[in-house]
Parts: C-alpha cells; sequence; structure tokens
C-alpha cells in the first residue's frame, strides 16, 4: 500500500477501518462462512431451464371490445346481471369471488365511450379497460430466478446452502422486471464504483467496464480489485444482464467505471475517497457508489460529494452496518448523496441496517448474490457469493439511478434523488407510517420509477 | 402563451381556408356578383373523426378520436357561396398517449376530455358542366378548454396531473356534384386535411415537478361520399362519410347535420 499522498494530510488522521458490510462490525460476521455457493446450488445452476427473454408485443394497451367493472358494495347480483344488460352489452360475464364483471362493449361503441357511460352510473364503483398483460422482461441469466430474490421475489426458498435456507415472500422485491419492460438504460450511462476495485476479467462484468479506471491506493491507472468487495458491488450495480452467465445487474445496459479508494484490506483513507469522487466526476460517471464510509464527519468529504452533485452525478452510499442510530459519512450529507438502508427478502429491515434521518430509502442488502474474483473463491469454485450489508443495498439503488438518468438524461440530480425517495414502498408502514429513520422513504420501487404511470 | 398560440393557428387556418375557397369563386367572375344573403339556415350538427397520428418523441402512433356536437348556421350567398359558421362540444380521446420526459411517466387512459369547439366551411361553385358541377370546400374546426386534473396515488408524497388539450383540423379540397336529382344533390369529395394537436401535461408530486407538451401536426387526404337532401322546403339533410387512409390502415368521418331554411 502506498502511503497517503500530502495534499490529503487533512483527512489522512481517519481510517476507514470498517468498509461497510465486509468490513463492518455487522456484516463481516455474516458474510465469512458464505463466501462462495455450495457445490449443490453450482449443480442446481446448471440444470436450471434457460429461456429468452420475453419481447414486447406490439399492438393495443387494452382490448378493443371489453372492459372490467365492479359495483358498489351492497349492490344486488341480480339486479347488476340486469343493469349491464339494460345498455346492451352483448356479452357479460361475472368472475367470481371478486365481483368482478367482464363486459363485451356493444358494437360500435368504443371501450373510452362505454367506459364513460359506466362511471356515470351511480352505483358502478370502478370501471377500467381490460389491459394487455405480458410476460415482463425477464434475464436469461442463469442465478436470476433461483437466487436474485431482490430483483424479483416470487416467493419461493432462498437456498444459500443446504443447511441455510429462507422462505421468502412475494414481492418483497424491487420490481425489476416490470421496470426492465420500460427502461433497460443505455451503455453511454456510467456507474462509478467507488470500492476495492472491481475484477475487470470476471465474465459477467468484462463487457461492462469502461476504462481501467484509477488506483487511489496504489496511484496508478489499474483500479483491479485486490479484495472481492468492489466487484461484488460492480455485478449488483450492473452486472453483464441476459448473457445466459451468473446473474442479472440492476442497470441492464449501463457501464461501470472502477475507482479504486481503498487497499486490499478494505480500508481506505478519507483522501482516497475523496481525490475518487473528483476523478469519477470529471471522467465520466453518471451516478457514484461509495458501499464505504464511517462516522466521522469531513467537510472536505462534503465537498466532494457537493462537487459531484452539482454536475448532475447522483451519489449513493450505504448507511452502515452498526445497526444503531447514526448513518454513515458521506450517506449523511443529505443534500447530496442518497443514503441506502438494507431490507431482506421479506421486507423486513435488516437488523445491522444503521439509521437516522439522513436514510432516504431501503434496497435488499440481505444474502444478496453476486460477482466475486475467480483468484478469491479459489480455483474450480463458481466465481460468485452471497453477501449482506448495506454495502450491497447500495448499489441496487445506483442502479435505478442509472436507468432513470439514461431514460431522462435532462432531469436533474436533485429529481432523479427525489423519484427515488418518493416512489419507494413504506416496507414499515405498520410500525412506522411515511418516511422514518430506519427505511427512509421505504424499500425502492423500480417499477414505480420507471414504468408510467397510468391515468384513467 | 400555448392557447395563445392555438388560437392564432385557428385564425391563420380560417384565413386560409376562406382565401383558398373564394379564390377559385373569384376567378370564375362569380365574387364579382353581389353578396346578398340568400338564404339562411340553421341547425344541429354531428360530426365524428378519427386520426391516426405519431405524436412528436414518439415511436408509435396513436389515435385522436373526436365527436363534436354543434349548433351550426349556414349562409348562402347570391353568387351560390355558402359559408357556415358552428360551435358546441368535442368530446376527444386520445388513449394510450404517454408523457415519457416527466419526472414520473405518465400514460393517459382517461375517459375522453370534453372542450369548446368552433369552426367555419366554405362551399364555392366554379363550373358545371352538364348536370355535374364542380366547386371547392374548405373547413376548419378548433376544439380548446379542455382540462383536468388527476390525483397521482401510491406514492410518498401528495401528487397530481393536470392536463390540457386542444387540436385544429383544417381541410381544403374540391367536390364534384351531381345536380339532375329534384330534392338530393349527391357528390363526391377529396380534400387534403391538416390536424395540429397539443397536449400538455403538467405534473407535480411532493416539490418533484415537470411539464411536458406533446404536439403533432399530419397531413392527410381524405375521400368522402355525402348528399345534400331536402327533406321539406324548409327542412334540409347534409351527411357525409369519408376515410383518411395512412400508412397501415384507415380513419374515418362521419357528418350528419339538420338544418331548417328561415
Amino acid at each position: 500500500m502506498t502511503k497517503p499522498s500530502g495534499r490529503s494530510l487533512k483527512a489522512a488522521g481517519v481510517l476507514l477501518c470498517a468498509v461497510c458490510a465486509a468490513f463492518g462490525t455487522g456484516a463481516a460476521s455474516i458474510e465469512r462462512p458464505l463466501k462462495r455457493p455450495s457445490l449443490s446450488a453450482a449443480r442446481q445452476a446448471r440444470n436450471f431451464r434457460v429461456e429468452g427473454p420475453v419481447r414486447r408485443r406490439p399492438g393495443a394497451a387494452y382490448a378493443p371490445d371489453r372492459v372490467l367493472v365492479r359495483f358498489r358494495p351492497g349492490v344486488d347480483e341480480t339486479y347488476a346481471d340486469g343493469l349491464l344488460r339494460s345498455y346492451g352489452f352483448p356479452a357479460v360475464r361475472r368472475i367470481p369471488g371478486i365481483g368482478v364483471y367482464s363486459v363485451k362493449t356493444a358494437a360500435g361503441i368504443s371501450v373510452t365511450e362505454t367506459l364513460a357511460m359506466l362511471r356515470r352510473n351511480g352505483d358502478v364503483e370502478l370501471a377500467r379497460p381490460d389491459h394487455r398483460a405480458r410476460l415482463a422482461d425477464v434475464p436469461d441469466d442463469a442465478y436470476f430466478a433461483g437466487y436474485q430474490y431482490a430483483l424479483r421475489n416470487t416467493g419461493g426458498i432462498l437456498a444459500i446452502t443446504p443447511y441455510l435456507q429462507y422462505q421468502t415472500t412475494a414481492g418483497a422485491d424491487i420490481k425489476a422486471t416490470t421496470a426492465w419492460d420500460a427502461v433497460k438504460g443505455d451503455a453511454e450511462t456510467v456507474i462509478a464504483i467507488l470500492d476495492t476495485g472491481v475484477d475487470m476479467t470476471h465474465p459477467d462484468l468484462a463487457g461492462k467496464i469502461v476504462s481501467g479506471g484509477h488506483d487511489f491506493a496504489n496511484d496508478d491507472d489499474d483500479a483491479t480489485d485486490d479484495h472481492w468487495h468492489g466487484t461484488h458491488v460492480a455485478g449488483i450495480a450492473a452486472a453483464g444482464t441476459n448473457n445466459s452467465t451468473g446473474i442479472a445487474g440492476v442497470a441492464w445496459n449501463c457501464r461501470i467505471l472502477p475507482v479504486k479508494v481503498t487497499d486490499q484490506t478494505g480500508s481506505g483513507w478519507y483522501s482516497w475517497i475523496i481525490d475518487g469522487i473528483v476523478w469519477a466526476a470529471d471522467h465520466g460517471a453518471d451516478v457514484i457508489n461509495l458501499s464505504l464510509g464511517d462516522l466521522v464527519d469531513d467537510p472536505f468529504l462534503k465537498d466532494a460529494c457537493r462537487y459531484a452533485h452539482d454536475k448532475g452525478i447522483i451519489v449513493v452510499a450505504s448507511a452502515g452496518n452498526d445497526g444503531t442510530e447514526g448513518v454513515f459519512y458521506p450517506a449523511a450529507y443529505d443534500e447530496y448523496v442518497l443514503a441506502v438502508a438494507a431490507s431482506d427478502f421479506n421486507d423486513t429491515l435488516a437488523a445491522f441496517s444503521s439509521y437516522g434521518p439522513e436514510v432516504d430509502v431501503a434496497a435488499p442488502g440481505v444474502w444478496i448474490l453476486g460477482p466475486a474474483p475467480q483468484w478469491y473463491v479459489g480455483t474450480g469454485a463458481l466465481p460468485y457469493l452471497f453477501a449482506s450489508g448495506t454495502s450491497m443495498a447500495a448499489p441496487h439503488v445506483a442502479g435505478l439511478a442509472a436507468l432513470i438518468r439514461s431514460a431522462k438524461p435532462d432531469l436533474t440530480a436533485d429529481d432523479i434523488m427525489k423519484i427515488i425517495r418518493y416512489t419507494a414502498d413504506d416496507i414499515n408502514h405498520a410500525t412506522a407510517p411515511g418516511r422514518d429513520d430506519h427505511a427512509g422513504y421505504g424499500r425502492i420501487n423500480m417499477a414505480k420509477a420507471l414504468a408510467p404511470y397510468i391515468i384513467d | 402563451m400555448r392557447l395563445g398560440r392555438g388560437r392564432i393557428r385557428a385564425g391563420l387556418a380560417f384565413c386560409a381556408v376562406i382565401g383558398l375557397v373564394a379564390a377559385p369563386a373569384a376567378t370564375t367572375g362569380l365574387a364579382a356578383a353581389q353578396l346578398n344573403v340568400r338564404a339562411f339556415s340553421a341547425g344541429l350538427g354531428y360530426e365524428y373523426l378519427s386520426r391516426t397520428v405519431v405524436w412528436d418523441g414518439d415511436t408509435d402512433a396513436s389515435r385522436l378520436q373526436a365527436s363534436l356536437v354543434t349548433a351550426r348556421a349556414d349562409f348562402e350567398f347570391d353568387n351560390g357561396i355558402v359559408f357556415s359558421l358552428s360551435a358546441g362540444l368535442a368530446p376527444t380521446d386520445v388513449a394510450a398517449l404517454t408523457f415519457n420526459t416527466l419526472p414520473i411517466g405518465l400514460q393517459y387512459d382517461g375517459a375522453p376530455l370534453t372542450g369548446f369547439a368552433f369552426g367555419a366551411e366554405a362551399f364555392a361553385p366554379i363550373h358545371q358542366y352538364s348536370n355535374f358541377e364542380i366547386s371547392g370546400t374548405g373547413r376548419f374546426v378548433y376544439s380548446f378548454g379542455m382540462e383536468k386534473t388527476w390525483p397521482l396515488e401510491d406514492f410518498a408524497v401528495e401528487g397530481e396531473a393536470k392536463g390540457s388539450l386542444s387540436w385544429l383540423e383544417a381541410a381544403i379540397g374540391g367536390r364534384v356534384s351531381y345536380l339532375s336529382f329534384e330534392r338530393i344533390i349527391p357528390y363526391l369529395e377529396i380534400s387534403v386535411r391538416w390536424l395540429h394537436a397539443g397536449f400538455e401535461m403538467t405534473e407535480t408530486l411532493g416539490d418533484l415537478g415537470g411539464t411536458e407538451t406533446k404536439r403533432v401536426d399530419d397531413l392527410g387526404f381524405g375521400v368522402a361520399l355525402g348528399a345534400d337532401a331536402d327533406l321539406t322546403h324548409r327542412l334540409g339533410v347534409k351527411v357525409k362519410a369519408g376515410l383518411v387512409p395512412y400508412s397501415g390502415g384507415v380513419d374515418g368521418l362521419v357528418t350528419v347535420g339538420l338544418l331548417y331554411k328561415f
């Protein structure tokens, strides 16, 4: 490890001894025995059936001759049947159980005219078009269906090892597949991963790397990972997606700019991070992910975050893994940085997730599968591992920020931060309705942030 | 500002239509005749029009459909020129129009928006060959005042969307009428039709907001068959049905008018 540069002496006294998940007290104990998927998991993976992505079908957004109607509570079924027939609808079918009628529109009468007519009737509670559903864009990455509950949770068993399995809750996810149907991002949008570096030869990352980046720990232009943490974080944000390999990244088409700001132990000086933020901001980053931090406030670190933010860059950072009150810096720089807490496969907040008024949103950060350097997992093992921490939560948010930036390049960083906050699902509504210090506005919801809201 | 621009467009379209229709009549010397009103009629009109268009910034086509219910007055001058004015309501449907540059994208799938409509139409005979008459026709209709607000629900903060739609259609063309029947004059009409529409959507979600205006200018041509019939010596009916082809399909137009001659 090279010595800290002279210009960084002000910050050099502060050593980042715990770089979030892997290095924080909470996460380290979780991650260590789970460095790689078990052999049984690997065999299962090879047996996964692989289907190609389902494409969007052209055509009408809803059926041109059918609407769905529900009457107000208390409206008698016989009366409702008779009322619908009195409109002259050629076919009326009641869907049992939920009291919804599927109604074929009269000849020559459009869906919108039919809906307007029904909505004028005081007995009708709701009348809507019969929208076309389609299978969302599901990537063919080998471990997507079985392990990436964070992106799409269908409620199955998450099998970390044969002995470590969890029942998950369907829908406790960030709704990635629905969002991908609307936006997959573009390769011009770049996520800078300020971390331990990135394994640029990893099969799930090699095609997504913008350049060799910069290594502020060793002061060279090779930000290769000599740990595992940065590779894992980069993969969560933007691993090669729909490439039949490994995992899917949140930002399907966006690319990664590796910036190494810690040494091989996972520790780094504030000066390296400050340098890294400024360097990334000046080298094409649209989003900066900082899965690291500490409890020490530093005005220079804040200045660096402001610099990036003022250049329109969305800065995302992990809240910390102490499980106590006190959000890490830089996440706690509320004006310039999105602070991310960690939730799990049941939409429950992780016990290790730090909290405070600066927390903006939560994202899955428990048992997250991501890429790891081959040298780290060992020859013959699959180059992936499970890890937990707010470090794993933050890149989910960074990926979402990159997709929003891709779709709406004219929005400011502030706008994108607000979109991410305001579209979050309030997962702890029962105990703390509205924004709170543990989950912020809630667990991010990519579909609400990216798919159009339907006015009807 | 937006509404003002729309009204300027409507005014320009009006002038253009009247000018283009009146010009051929002037060349035949008809305009040189006196401009006394020979007949005045008033009544009700219904018109349906649909236009499949690609709004600026979109890749997919969507359909604008309007149903106009209007009160109408026709002035027939001694030289044969007929000038009509109409005003009424125009429910307009722009199903599945999306506003993707707003912070939260919006897709409009709501009920038709109802606004005001006013229009003008001119008809000028140009030349007669035996039982056939060639004439010039022109019309424009402008619909405005369609505004509505919708709540945006299921977000962490309160929000609403406010939409405002206006459109203008102007057409100019020629008509060949068959004059040998006593009480009915059938005709074939070919027209060039220009549609301009603008839909401004403003979104507010807490302290986040944005405005997106979708616009479209579309030029097409239409072919229509119609007839003007006298039911009695005072009561008349005007009907017209036509097609406006576009790449991949056809749109339709239907006009019905019931007029009383004073």
